[in-house]
């Protein structure tokens, strides 16, 4: 039997608390500089698709990210820790299982024996999505929650098409969800894609900044500015909605879809003032895209299956 | 039956308020509370007592005039209590307390169904302005009687040809003897029926190229040459009002800043303007109007989703308003600015879609509240700078785009 003892969120009416613990603060800043020193912030398409990520998973293990979500005692990661930790991790669109492992291992002790990484299978309403499902040697875990639950191979299965950056694999079953850790995965799942749509707004600003038409940087034009400051509120309320979802347990998943509707938005807003060059394969934005939209049919199926 | 708005006015302040109430800058008698589960359940007992009933139970039966009177008692009921200038510094008879005590005050007010003061633009602009950029002189002249609800400001700015274009304006300030005399006109002016002073910008030197031209000034609105006609609104509301100012006086120790600065300390006054504290307020009010539509529209299908988004936006608001005042308390000055800089954009685009569907859905006998908040949200993306004018200041200012 596998207990979770999450920490728990101020309970009071009106100190309510926005910002991340002195540990998510410090984990965010660690996970920053972590992409940052892989990436150097390279277009995404340079190494999303390639055989060998950015970091290696040795990297990960070996710092430690990996158990950075395991609670032992007072100090360790809430819920609201965990959102500014996957948010940071999410900007790099990195291939590589870190949050579902970080989740698993925190909400499972038959997961914690496993010294490697661990997935689970993710419910789409018609079967499962089993995220790095095609990583050699990931595990994946039946259940997550207080529950109990067990480490197995992940079946074979068709290659998800939808998400690339999650190298994933469609299995029939999915993992079993208690709510609590349902509502923890559909937030850390959206602070993910949230990243992703920071890393297009950033993108679209340095593009617009560069490319010129009519003789001037096409950001100077003001329905191009406006459409960017549109995008920003979109970014801004979806990183809100996930400080309000995960201090109120009641609104996760309500926030988290929220939040990944908004970062759609903010999506469709960067490949569009790109231009021409938006929509095309090698200048990458369709990859965090990709990722929001498998999220959002992942977090709505997760609230149908726990209201 | 009516009510003599005499008897609405409490006029008998206590012995501890009386220094402040002559105009004496005296140390609030109130300490400073950190608490803010203490100040929270402190602010409700107040509340609990000092809403006044007539205006819970029976606003509707009060004539405007009366109404006016029950607000302009409200800013004096606030300062005795000690809940005005919750966020200004003690010296200067505020509570110095910080934007999370404004905005949970804000909310419980709301609550409590208490009215809203006639003293908003003193405090929110005015004093923040003097507290800033006006002499000493000035703070002690003009804050307490801001504080205690006496004296009611209203903001000179706009006029017909400086709308969001606000560096175009054409009012004068000529030199004279001792100060200036100023000629122009001010539309859009709010609170100008009820108010005592106004602070106006106006140009000093012609000469000197947009954004230097430029000064403000704190005008005597009770002088020959000020003259104010009202301006009604597509609600039927008389919210504003046009204002005109004909060889008007005000002396060199009125005028805020240097000459010449009038265009720095007005952008200052907008940064306040479009802040927090106008924020909060907007929260209670479209709080209490998505209560509403979710009480009479709730229990049917058809209006699930839309009322579903317009209830998240609405907590958003006020959560997006609790993260801005936390990353002021830490100093994250860069994740405050984008922060800061949206929450405009997000409650007034809110406010229009909740009442849109208000106007159009709710039962026909709340047709009178809902056609008035619909048309009076109409205003709200065009005034305090306009949404064009906010997603231009996102874009440049916080973005970094290019000019």
């Amino acid at each position: 039997m596998t207990t979770v003892e999450q920490k728990k969120n101020p309970e009071s009416r009106y100190a309510m608390t926005t910002l991340p613990n002195e540990y998510g603060s410090m984990g965010a800043e660690g996970i920053e500089d972590l992409v940052k020193r892989a990436t150097s912030h390279a277009p995404i398409a340079t190494y999303v698709e390639e055989p060998e990520p950015p970091i290696s998973w040795a990297a990960i293990a070996d710092a430690g990210w990996d158990l950075a979500g395991i609670v032992e005692d007072d100090t360790c990661a809430s819920t609201r820790d965990l959102v500014a930790i996957a948010k940071a991790w999410g900007y790099g669109s990195i291939p590589q299982p870190l949050l579902p492992s970080l989740l698993a291992k925190r909400l499972s002790a038959a997961a914690r024996e496993v010294d490697g990484p661990v997935t689970f299978a993710l419910p789409l309403g018609d079967g499962a999505l089993v995220p790095f499902g095609a990583l050699d040697g990931i595990v994946v875990v039946s259940a997550l929650g207080d529950i109990e639950g067990e480490v197995t191979e992940v079946p074979t299965g068709e290659v998800d098409g939808l998400d690339l950056v999650g190298r994933g694999v469609h299995t029939p079953v999915a993992t079993t969800f208690t709510t609590e850790a349902a509502r923890e995965v559909a937030l850390v799942l959206a602070a993910e894609v949230l990243g992703g749509a920071e890393r297009l707004l950033a993108d679209s600003l340095t593009f617009v900044i560069e490319r010129e038409q009519f003789g001037r940087p096409v950001g100077s034009f003001q329905a191009v500015k406006h459409n960017l400051a549109t995008a920003t509120v979109n970014v801004e309320a979806a990183d809100t909605a996930l400080i309000w979802g995960s201090q109120r347990e009641d609104n996760a998943f309500r926030g988290a879809l929220f939040a990944v509707d908004r970062c759609i938005d903010a999506a469709e807003i960067a490949v569009h003032v790109h231009g021409g060059l938006g929509f095309t394969w090698e200048v990458g934005l369709h990859f965090p895209l990709r990722k929001m939209l498998s999220v959002r049919r992942i977090i709505d199926r997760l609230e149908r299956d726990h209201t | 039956m009516t009510i003599a708005a005499e008897d609405l006015i409490h006029t008998a302040p206590t012995a501890a308020r009386t220094d402040q109430m002559d105009g004496k800058m005296t140390t609030s008698t109130l300490e400073p509370i950190r608490d803010i589960e203490r100040f929270a359940s402190d602010a409700e007992e107040f509340l609990s007592t000092a809403v006044p009933s007539r205006w819970k139970e029976a606003r509707g039966t009060l004539t405007s005039h009366e109404m006016d009177e029950v607000r302009r008692q409200w800013d004096f009921t606030l300062w005795e209590g000690g809940y005005s200038g919750l966020s200004i510094p003690t010296e200067y008879g505020g509570r110095g307390l910080g934007l999370a005590e404004e905005i949970v005050f804000h909310v419980l007010a709301g609550k409590a169904q208490a009215p809203d003061g006639l003293a908003r633009v003193g405090k929110s602009l005015v004093t923040p302005m003097l507290i800033a950029v006006g002499t000493e002189q000035q703070r002690a002249q003009y804050i307490p009687s801001i504080m205690n609800g006496q004296e009611v400001w209203c903001q000179g700015f706009s006029e017909p040809q400086a709308g969001s274009d606000l560096a175009n304006i054409q009012a004068k300030a000529r030199r004279v003897d001792g100060g200036y005399l100023i000629n122009g006109n001010k539309t859009w002016t709010s609170f100008a029926q009820h108010a005592r002073r106004c602070f106006v910008l106006a140009q000093t030197q012609p000469d000197a190229g947009r954004y230097r031209n430029l000064s403000m000034f704190l005008v005597d609105m009770e002088q020959p040459g000020v003259s104010i006609s009202d301006i009604r609104q597509i609600s039927g509301a008389v919210h504003f009002a046009e204002t005109r100012f004909e060889n008007v006086f005000v002396p060199d120790s009125d005028r805020v800043g240097d000459d010449g600065d009038g265009w720095k300390v007005a952008m200052r006054v907008l940064g306040d303007e479009r802040g927090g504290i106008e924020t909060a307020a907007r929260y209670v009010e479209i709080r209490s109007d998505v209560d509403a539509l979710l009480d009479v529209l709730g229990d049917q299908p058809e209006y699930a989703s839309r009322l579903r988004d317009l209830d998240i936006r609405t907590e958003l608001v006020h959560w997006q308003l609790m993260k801005v005042a936390d990353l002021e308390s830490v100093g994250d000055d860069e994740a405050l600015a984008r922060a800061g800089a949206v929450l405009k954009l997000m409650w007034s685009e809110l406010w229009q879609d909740v009442t849109r569907l208000g106007v159009g859905h709710a039962p026909v006998v709340q047709q009178k509240h809902w056609s008035y908040q619909y048309l009076e949200s109409r205003a709200v993306t065009i005034y305090g700078g306009s949404s064009e004018i906010q997603r231009n200041i996102l874009a440049e200012r916080v973005l970094g785009l290019p000019k």
